[in-house]
């Protein structure tokens, strides 16, 4: 059953296409993934889900009501988990729930459970009295997801929740997802990183300049760059020359210079591998490394734009 | 129930800045505690050193006492035995006195005086009603009698009583007390020449150099001034209409108070800033808290924080100052009618500061807007010290307009004597919570995500 539709969404800034007609679906109980750079046009489009602001063309759904005309019915049964810690640092973990509990409604026994029940989930049970601007980056973006689950959302979206912290913090924000996803609870999980969506999504939006350049499961969207395979390769020094010589190269499909590597892909790269060998040693560069993976969405970004997705 | 929420959790973070409880809470205290007891000797109600204005007024009628003193002379134990030349002697020395010439040209208009005073002789229904208008400082009356009294204190070895009346203003405390010094000085300049004549009057009688016209002149004083013994020249200094005076430690706890309460707007005016940049105030509209609730909330977080300002300084005056503040349901009607206006002007600032995405309209209101207001209004010191075009703009002070409010319930007003003052507060917290309104709902340009 479809909980969230966006059909033909459009917001503009100035000059900016910010969100350039998309449409996407979310089925109830999944973990749905928009996958794209900074910049792509998630964060806008989790606004406009949000309600913060209208978009300029287009409808929003939320199990089949237009949120557009009914904002307040969506507001209750959604919980959003910001980009940035939004909690208040000079107050304590537990008064920061215990506002934003009141905020949707709670009071009395119910927030006191409800606090020690989220605590619970995002691990602070500890640390609860203590006040938000003595907590580690990590502790605070844990916070920051507990209070957007205290209503008991029926669909959270979490826009870049790993956003600056430790792999520890990482890696129990990423269980947390999970578990309150086995629970029932619809997830929007926006990311530019590559190994959290295919970790935690069923489904993937791939965005990019506004636009959804690819959706489908993790499996289809690889399929799309099918029997492709990808090198990188670290060099002592690189020059335009030779990633245009090995472009030329048959078998390979792009060649590209990514975070310092040049990253090459093609239907069958280990049998080329000895060719691309021999280009860098004619430019008198030397290997530092070679790294051949599978294909990826990583690979399926760098297929469809031509660049990182952490570009 | 959830703008409650919001009012609390912003009192709690305002409470755990000790920065901002320094500013909003101690500093009224302190500076309250040093100003008013600094100025204590030289100050003691809302008025300043400046040239006084004094009314005089005459009661006296100088002929017909010029007259009666010289029956009364003729007729007196002390001319009875005395020769015609004598007495045509001390008629003459009589005549010469002019106390009215002494009083007026030669001490009100002396040099030194004329920095201070400046007088004009009118009837007492004029001068009453000019002190009622601040037209001037106070009303000198010169008692009937005034001449004929002063005759027979200088001329004669008696002394009867010349009660010289200062009216003063309840306003203009410093201005009173200044012409009651000055009518001491007359006072007391004469009364030490009267002794002074008759310790020589007194002499002479005693060394028979009286001649006939002071035989037995001894025996007649003494009677005399036995029935006579308690009359002697004082000043009565009374206050207009009966009203109270007002400590230098009452004015500047009102003072204070008033000028600290315009901090918490500033300070209040940061808050939905502090919103904006900490996703909060996303995070609330995500959660359905309406826009005018979000405005709405400031504005009581700033309203409940002047209210605990003007408590604690309310408090802390009665039982440390010893400061009577006055009737208690006129000084809470003052509060709130303040407080809600310095809501109004936080709410102002606050919409302001969250459309332009910083807090320089704070700093502003902080660094100038303040201390113009309490120049203005009276907070450093009484705006009677300040040139007349700068009182003026007083009104424009809403400090100045409380502390004019707190003053009057001080010195024993009742509350329709404040009703002006009070809707005054009032029309400024509904003007700039409009404006506020106004400015946080106008859609600005090339908004994102904070509307």
């Amino acid at each position: 059953m479809t909980i969230l539709k966006v059909e033909g969404l459009y917001k503009h800034f100035n000059h900016i296409k910010a969100v350039d007609g998309i449409n996407f679906e979310v089925a109830e109980g999944e973990v749905f993934g928009l996958l794209g750079p900074n910049g792509a046009g998630k964060s806008t489009t989790i606004s406009m889900i949000s309600t913060l602001f209208p978009p300029d063309k287009g409808q929003i759904l939320f199990k089949g009501s237009s949120i557009g005309k009914d904002a307040k019915s969506l507001q209750k049964k959604l919980g959003v988990v910001p980009q940035d810690v939004a909690l208040y640092p000079t107050l304590t973990g537990y008064e920061n729930l215990g506002f934003w509990g009141n905020m949707y409604g709670l009071r009395g026994k119910l927030l006191k459970q409800r606090i020690e029940e989220v605590a619970s989930v995002i691990g602070i049970q500890e640390r609860l009295k203590d006040r938000v601007d003595k907590y580690s980056g990590g502790m605070k973006r844990r916070l920051n997801i507990g209070a957007a689950l205290l209503h008991k959302p029926e669909l959270l979206i979490m826009d870049e929740p790993t956003v600056g912290i430790d792999p520890q913090s990482r890696n129990h924000i990423l269980d947390t997802v999970l578990q309150l996803n086995r629970q029932g609870m619809t997830i929007i999980y926006t990311s530019h990183y590559m190994e959290e969506v295919e970790y935690l999504c069923s489904r993937i939006c791939i965005m990019d300049q506004g636009k959804i350049i690819a959706s489908g499961t993790k499996d289809e969207l690889v399929e799309i760059i099918k029997g492709q395979q990808q090198v990188s390769l670290k060099l002592d020094k690189i020059n335009d020359s030779l990633v245009e010589r090995i472009k030329r190269l048959p078998g390979v499909g792009k060649a590209e210079v990514v975070e310092g590597e040049i990253t090459v892909a093609g239907e069958s790269v280990d049998g080329i591998l000895a060719d691309i060998i021999a280009e860098v040693g004619k430019s008198g560069s030397h290997i530092a490394g070679i790294d051949v993976r599978k294909p990826n969405l990583e690979s399926v970004f760098l297929h469809l734009t031509g660049k990182a997705l952490r570009d | 129930m959830k703008i409650a929420d919001m009012i609390r959790k912003d009192l709690k973070i305002i409470l755990s800045d000790k920065k901002a409880l320094v500013t909003i809470l101690l500093m009224p205290v302190i500076l309250t505690a040093i100003l008013s007891s600094a100025l204590r000797g030289a100050f003691s109600d809302g008025e300043g050193i400046g040239k006084i204005q004094i009314a005089v007024v005459k009661e006296y009628h100088i002929e017909e006492e010029s007259e009666k003193f010289l029956e009364t002379l003729k007729g007196s134990l002390l001319t009875q035995n005395m020769g015609k030349d004598a007495l045509d002697r001390l008629a003459e020395g009589a005549e010469k006195f002019d106390i009215e010439k002494i009083f007026f040209k030669e001490f009100l208009d002396s040099e030194a005086l004329q920095k201070f005073v400046e007088y004009r002789i009118t009837d007492e229904e004029n001068a009453l009603q000019q002190l009622r208008d601040k037209a001037v400082s106070a009303v000198v009356v010169l008692p009937r009698d005034f001449v004929y009294n002063m005759k027979i204190n200088v001329v004669t070895p008696f002394r009867n009583q010349v009660s010289i009346k200062v009216i003063g203003h309840p306003e203009r405390e410093i201005g009173r007390q200044i012409v009651q010094s000055i009518m001491e000085a007359f006072t007391d300049n004469m009364a030490a020449i009267m002794i002074g004549k008759n310790v020589i009057l007194e002499t002479a009688l005693s060394n028979s150099l009286g001649t006939d016209a002071f035989e037995d002149m001894e025996a007649i004083v003494d009677r005399i001034n036995n029935e006579l013994r308690d009359i002697e020249v004082e000043i009565t200094a009374l206050k207009a209409e009966g009203r109270r005076q007002v400590s230098s430690f009452a004015y500047y706890a009102a003072a204070m108070m008033t000028m600290f309460i315009l901090f918490a707007a500033g300070h209040g005016g940061r808050l939905l800033l502090d919103e904006k940049d900490n996703i909060t105030y996303n995070r609330m509209v995500i959660a359905g808290v309406p826009k005018t609730g979000i405005l709405t909330g400031k504005f009581f977080t700033i309203f409940v924080l002047a209210l605990v300002q003007i408590s604690v300084m309310v408090s802390f005056s009665s039982l440390m100052l010893k400061v009577y503040w006055g009737s208690f349901p006129a000084v809470a009607l003052i509060s709130i009618s303040a407080a809600f206006a310095v809501a109004g002007i936080g709410a102002m600032i606050s919409a302001a500061t969250f459309k332009s995405g910083n807090d320089k309209m704070a700093n502003i209101f902080e660094t100038a807007v303040i201390q113009t207001m309490a120049l203005l209004g009276g907070s450093f010191f009484p705006i009677e010290i300040l040139p007349s075009f700068m009182q003026k703009l007083s009104i424009f002070s809403l400090n100045g307009i409380a502390l004019k409010a707190y003053l009057k319930i001080m010195r024993g007003y009742g509350v329709v004597d404040i009703l002006g003052y009070l809707a005054s507060l009032v029309i400024v917290g509904i003007v700039f919570s409009t404006l506020a309104a106004f400015i946080f709902n106008r859609k600005g340009r090339g908004e994102r995500c904070s509307a």
